[in-house]
């Protein structure tokens, strides 16, 4: 069921093939539905409001406010003309069984018959006494019958316009509003042997021409007054429906009840068509919801036992004509089996997916027809079935059982069409080819204009454009460096795959690539660099963003979407035929940088019962995600084996049944589900254009009402949305050390709280088990809380646990200390180097620093004592000092951050989580000891906080960098620095002047071991010399030597230097470097002067330290 | 208060934009304002809003009672109540102008908005002046006034004063005692 339209009284039939379902409603619209998920019905407007709409022939009357009957044509929904008029407004208006007259019942007691040809040749007919209710036509054009508020049905010969027989059956009322029923009748289609007239609680049928009743027709299922009744169009079956909401279908010759319905809301059903081919019967309720109930009668039979007699015996009941009645059930019947097998792929593409409700297509009334689901299902009988058949081809013979006519188990599902992410369908016109998150293109594809729109979000990215679309792409993808746009093949044109990649620095912007004959592009992607392209002969083709082919792979299965993100490709493919509305997709994920590799090898993509696939992507930090047709959000846990894990449900946020959110784009920090709300309707129109709304992340975790399923959530959830900080550190991206420390936090906090709460809840197994999730210092925490609250057994459990925790800690990462170790005389040296900037920047950080330092120094007094110390019994009051210096593995923010807020007082710093500043001094200590190779190195690894996705700069570009900033320092410096560019073919001499200008505190260099060897000859040759003058001397005595013999003394300063480093070429820039070193070094002495306490320096050092801090604790 | 004080404060207001840029939180004496992603709707003051606009780096989402289905309903209720009906905001005129001003193009039926609030102002200032006028014909020492938007009472509030205060010197001096001792003095 869903929303069709405003709430008020609806109408609804099937149009003459059954291709669609035909709505009109109290908001004056018909609506034309391809099938019950159609969520962009056709929409002709008719008026303030329809009352009753009828349908035949490509005519469409309908009864509106304003007190006409009108035609429209079908289903282009031209007006032509007006009928007839009433003085107030018709409540019913019919179709004659060959579609030349109709009939309409007025407010104004009046019934009248109109040509449609001819509008002047109109009957009236007079004698209710109220409005009349409802029509029906004789299909043998003899007879009329109405209902009215009088409480009479009467029943009217045509010719003479006289009153035949009138029955007194309903209750009186003076409006039709206050009708306790709209009694709409219905003449047996066919021989119209029948009239059925729902009175109260029962259909009773009357003869024709006795006019006598011959059957009542009831069921104790009915509770409320029946509201519609409708004859199959093979006159066997009868439908009714009440004003409770029930639907009840009778077998008219039997009087069983052969399906029963209850409406989920209860609404009064107050529409009932019955599909003319299919047993399928359209209903619509007061409330303007539109239902289909699909398969009647099947296996539903209330007193049969065996679901394959029941089948069997209505096969017997339906004559030859609608044969394909039964038979058409899942997909339309062919005229031959094995055309219609080789078609059937065809057709499958061509459905929209739709979650257990398949389209159905016009069938022609071929008696050879068969079910192709069925044959499909019976693969192996196909060949035997296909053959019987033909044969037998006989319609009016039942289809013998051993034959099988059905195949009652689950049936296939159409799989789903390729598609774009964030696209809506191809057929509008006026289209979003994508929408993510840099941008939106739009098609309009009408009379006067076809053309693309590309919009960016972030004008800084590109400017909006507007292109021709003249190859009439349908598939778009848009990244911060380009455009991507593919087309089908035509009959001349093959598949195209274009790029525009507007972000490239020569003249040639764009670039075209064809698809080799009878390949067409499917669905295409733009990564970071790259593009690629997924076609019809199940390949996936590579290109780099420039137009360079590159690799080429084959899907195992016809591809469904496919997203991409930096190195990271996803593709979804079909890996088999789903049943019963399921789909069965597989997902490859893999990544095209530098170490190419398949992260999921085709696994199954999980998707809930009877959906499919919607939305594919990844999450602006890089984490694959996708979405499905029922609104729920799944995404990669890297953090588990890389399973998926569902994050949200968008149905939930969604407040009416058929409003969807249509998925934009999904960030993790902050953690934001960009979407738009969507009323009625799966995907937005262009216009008016949509705004963006952001939903939260919810995991499905139990008892979130609770505060312990809260907190569980909220952890869990927090672990689950910092998955990507570890994938990009492992990859070697950047990314903001920052924000995990945040998220450490964040989850010991949490931890703490639940601790807590079951240490209330005397649950102290469960403070164990919560314990054993935290980290070393918050472990020490909960012993304090537990052994205040007096939990001593608890305490004990957890101090065992932390020495546990702790031994585990010594004894595995003995060598990665080791290595951390390394890295923060790296990460000194960065710091050292980031001091380096001009003088007024220093200032102004100093200024910072101060703020920062006193608050930590506020901080060291508050959380020294708090700090529990890492010994096995936490009774013991024992302090060492290294233990007290191990704080929560937190940040400073504030200095870090760029840019503070200059209006926030200061003392809000005060969180306690401010790092001691302990740390800071052993970092400053490092910082002096910086070495030549150490500064170098750093530089590779002072970018640390760059954004996410920025690969790692390589060393030459950092150093270039470096190179740069050191030109602004003193005098001295500089003329060092000039020296040694023009001096840069003799970088040993460069050296050495250059170490005349400093104290003497990096390791020595080849000729400074060597100077230091050959001083004793030097003196003992010119004792007079003074040390400027040695040191002159040996230079010229050094340069005498052979350049084998330098190269000896250089590679001995080397070993004894830290690094081992051997490369000629590297040596060459050493001179930069040293100096930068030096100028770093001096300038430390500075700051350390200024203000006794280092500053904190680059966050992401500062975060090391402090873990390493605490790892060494 | 002149008019322009009125619209100064309306200023204040918030309105939802969608910038087409992106920065970091701001901050401001008034308030952190942000941060700014592009293409997610962010809340700022109409003078950003606008200065914003000017600008084009944004798009803005005009307020939801700035509607015409919401502004004829509004109107509708105006027209039938004798008293004065609360408003959707408290700059309902002040933000009509601005934002109409400088983003009507962001603002579906621009023109047909600009009518409506016109067409409620007038009403409500016909009411205030009636009741103003009854106010001076019945002689009444005090009104109660019910939802006025500071617009509304400025362009009344410092002409009705003034009146009254000339009609009481006028009073005052009908009385015999006083009229005798001005015309001493």
């Amino acid at each position: 069921m869903r929303y069709g339209h405003t709430e008020g009284h609806t109408d609804v039939c099937f149009d003459g093939t059954g291709s669609c379902i035909v709505t009109c409603g109290s908001d004056g619209d018909v609506r034309i539905w391809e099938n019950l998920d159609d969520d962009d019905p056709k929409s002709i407007n008719v008026g303030e409001k329809a009352y009753s709409f009828a349908l035949k022939n490509g005519r469409l009357i309908t009864a509106v406010s304003n007190n006409t009957v009108q035609i429209h044509t079908f289903p282009e929904g031209a007006p032509d003309g007006i009928l007839t008029r009433f003085t107030t407004n018709a409540n019913h208006v019919i179709f004659n069984s060959d579609g030349t007259k109709i009939a309409a019942g007025s407010s104004d007691f009046m019934v009248k018959v109109v040509e449609v040809a001819d509008s002047s040749k109109q009957k009236t007919f007079r004698g209710h006494d109220a409005p009349v209710l409802s029509l029906s036509f004789d299909p043998r054009d003899v007879y009329l019958a109405s209902a009215s508020c009088d409480g009479s049905v009467r029943v009217w010969k045509i010719a003479d316009r006289t009153c035949t027989t009138s029955w007194p059956l309903l209750q009186k009322c003076n409006d039709v509003i206050n009708a306790k029923s709209i009694c709409r009748l219905g003449w047996q289609p066919g021989s119209g042997k029948l009239l059925a007239v729902p009175v109260d609680k029962v259909v009773k049928l009357y003869r024709r021409e006795t006019w006598d009743r011959k059957l009542d027709l009831s069921d104790p299922f009915i509770t409320q007054p029946l509201n519609v009744v409708a004859w199959s169009p093979c006159g066997q079956y009868l439908a009714a429906g009440s004003v409770g909401g029930n639907i009840v279908v009778w077998n008219v010759e039997t009087q069983e009840c052969i399906e029963r319905m209850k409406h989920e809301k209860n609404y009064t059903v107050c529409g009932l068509a019955w599909h003319p081919k299919h047993r399928q019967i359209a209903y619509t309720d007061t409330e303007g919801n539109l239902g289909l109930l699909e398969n009647i009668g099947d296996g539903k039979k209330p007193n049969d036992k065996v679901a394959s007699t029941v089948t069997k015996d209505y096969n017997d009941l339906f004559d030859g004509d609608d044969d394909d009645y039964l038979n058409g059930d899942m997909v339309e019947p062919q005229s031959s089996p094995k055309a219609g097998a080789d078609e059937d792929d065809g057709d499958d593409d061509d459905l929209r997916p739709t979650s257990g409700h398949p389209r159905r297509a016009v069938i022609d009334d071929d008696d050879n027809s068969l079910d192709i689901g069925m044959i499909k299902a019976n693969l192996n009988l196909e060949k035997e079935d296909g053959d019987d058949d033909q044969t037998s081809g006989f319609p009016a013979l039942p289809l013998s059982s051993t034959q099988q006519p059905f195949y009652d188990g689950p049936m296939p599902t159409p799989k789903q069409k390729p598609f774009q992410s964030g696209s809506t369908p191809v057929h509008l016109m006026h289209r979003f080819m994508v929408w993510n998150s840099v941008g939106i293109i739009r098609c309009y594809n009408d009379e006067q204009d076809n053309a693309i729109d590309i919009e960016f979000h972030d004008t800084s990215v590109h400017h909006a454009t507007h292109l021709p679309n003249s190859l009439n792409h349908t598939m778009a993808d848009l990244s911060t460096e380009a455009v991507l746009l593919a087309c089908e093949s035509t009959e001349e044109l093959a598949s195209k795959l274009q790029c525009i990649h507007f972000s490239s620095w020569d003249a040639n912007k764009e670039w075209t690539v064809d698809m080799p004959k009878d390949e067409d592009i499917e669905a295409v992607c733009l990564g970071q660099g790259w593009a690629a392209c997924a076609t019809s002969a199940l390949l996936v083709r590579v290109f780099t963003v420039g137009g360079v082919q590159k690799e080429i792979f084959s899907l195992p299965g016809p591809v469904v979407s496919m997203a991409g993100h930096g190195e990271q490709l996803i593709v979804i493919y079909h890996r088999g035929t789903g049943f019963d509305g399921d789909q069965c997709l597989g997902v490859q994920l893999m990544e095209l940088g530098k170490k190419k590799k398949q992260i999921l090898h085709g696994d199954p993509l999980s998707l809930t019962k009877k959906s499919y696939l919607v939305w594919v992507g990844f999450s602006a930090e890089g984490t694959p995600c996708y979405v499905d047709s029922e609104g729920t959000v799944r995404m990669l846990n890297r953090g588990f084996g890389n399973t998926w894990i569902p994050v949200c449900n968008t149905r939930e946020h969604c407040k009416g049944k058929s409003d969807h959110y249509w998925v934009v784009g999904i960030h993790e920090n902050p953690q934001q589900l960009r979407c738009i709300p969507c009323k009625g309707a799966r995907f937005p129109p262009t216009l008016p254009r949509p705004a963006v709304a952001i939903l939260s992340f919810k995991l499905p975790y139990c008892q979130v009402a609770t505060e312990k399923g809260q907190m569980e959530e909220q952890y869990w959830r927090s672990i689950v949305f910092h998955n990507h900080v570890d994938y990009l550190s492992k990859n070697g991206y950047e990314f903001d050390e920052n924000t995990k420390n945040q998220a450490v936090k964040e989850q010991q906090e949490l931890l703490m709280k639940l601790f807590a709460l079951s240490c209330k809840l005397e649950r102290e197994f469960r403070c164990v088990e919560l314990a054993d999730l935290m980290t070393q210092n918050v472990v020490n925490l909960a012993i304090k809380y537990a052994s205040r609250s007096r939990k001593l057994n608890l305490a004990q459990q957890l101090s065992e646990m932390a020495v546990e925790k702790a031994s585990e800690l010594a004894t595995a990462p003995e060598d990665e200390e080791e290595e951390e170790d390394f890295r923060e005389h790296l990460n000194a040296g960065s710091s050292a180097r980031e001091w380096s900037r001009p003088p007024v920047r220093n200032v102004q950080q100093d200024q910072e620093m101060e703020d920062a330092d006193e608050t930590d120094g506020c901080e060291e007094a508050e959380e020294t004592p708090e700090v529990p110390k890492q010994r096995p019994n936490p009774f013991s009051k024992g302090v060492t000092s290294a233990e007290a210096t191990t704080p929560k593995s937190v940040v400073i923010a504030s200095s870090s951050q760029g840019r503070v807020n200059p209006f926030k007082v200061t003392s809000n710093k005060k969180d306690p989580v401010v790092p001691t500043a302990n740390v800071l001094d052993t970092m400053s200590k490092y910082s002096k000891k910086t070495s030549l190779s150490g500064s170098r190195a750093a530089n590779k690894q002072n970018h640390l906080v760059i954004k996410p996705l920025t690969p790692k700069p390589k060393s030459k570009q950092a150093s270039a960098a470096s190179f740069f900033q050191t030109r602004t320092p003193n005098s001295s410096e500089k003329t060092a620095e000039e020296r040694e560019e023009k001096a840069g073919n003799e970088p040993h001499e460069a050296k050495v002047a250059a170490q005349e200008n400093t104290e003497n505190r990096r390791p020595k260099t080849g000729f400074q071991m060597w100077l230091e060897e050959n001083r004793a000859n030097i003196l003992t040759d010119n004792p007079d010399l003074n040390e400027a003058e040695i040191i002159k001397e040996g230079m010229s005595r050094f340069r005498m030597l052979s350049s084998e013999e330098r190269m000896a003394w250089t590679e001995k300063a080397k070993g004894g230097a830290l690094n081992d480093l051997t490369d000629d070429k590297k040596r060459k820039r050493s001179a930069a470097d040293e100096d930068e070193a030096k100028k770093n070094q001096e300038q430390n002495s500075e700051d350390s002067n200024l203000s006794k306490k280092p500053k904190p320096l680059d966050q992401s050092t500062n975060v090391r330290l402090s873990a390493f801090a605490f790892k060494q604790s | 208060m002149e008019p322009a004080e009125a619209e100064f404060l309306a200023e204040k207001e918030l309105v939802t934009i969608v910038p087409n840029f992106s920065l970091d939180r701001i901050h401001l004496i008034g308030g952190d304002l942000g941060p700014f992603n592009p293409g997610l709707p962010v809340e700022v003051p109409v003078w950003l809003a606008i200065n914003l606009k000017q600008r084009q780096k944004c798009r803005l989402i005009p307020p939801e009672w700035m509607d015409v289905a919401k502004l004829e309903e509004i109107r509708e209720q105006e027209r039938k109540e004798d008293t004065f009906t609360p408003m959707p905001s408290p700059y309902y005129m002040e933000l009509t102008k601005l934002l109409l001003n400088y983003a009507s193009d962001n603002i579906p039926k621009a023109d047909e908005i600009r009518t409506l609030v016109k067409d409620t102002w007038d009403t409500r200032v016909a009411k205030l002046r009636l009741s103003a006028d009854s106010f001076v014909r019945q002689q009444e020492a005090h009104a109660k006034l019910d939802n006025l938007t500071l617009m509304e009472i400025n362009t009344t509030g410092t002409f009705l004063t003034q009146a009254l205060d000339h009609m009481y010197k006028l009073r005052t001096n009908l009385q015999p005692g006083e009229s005798s001792h001005s015309q001493d003095f």
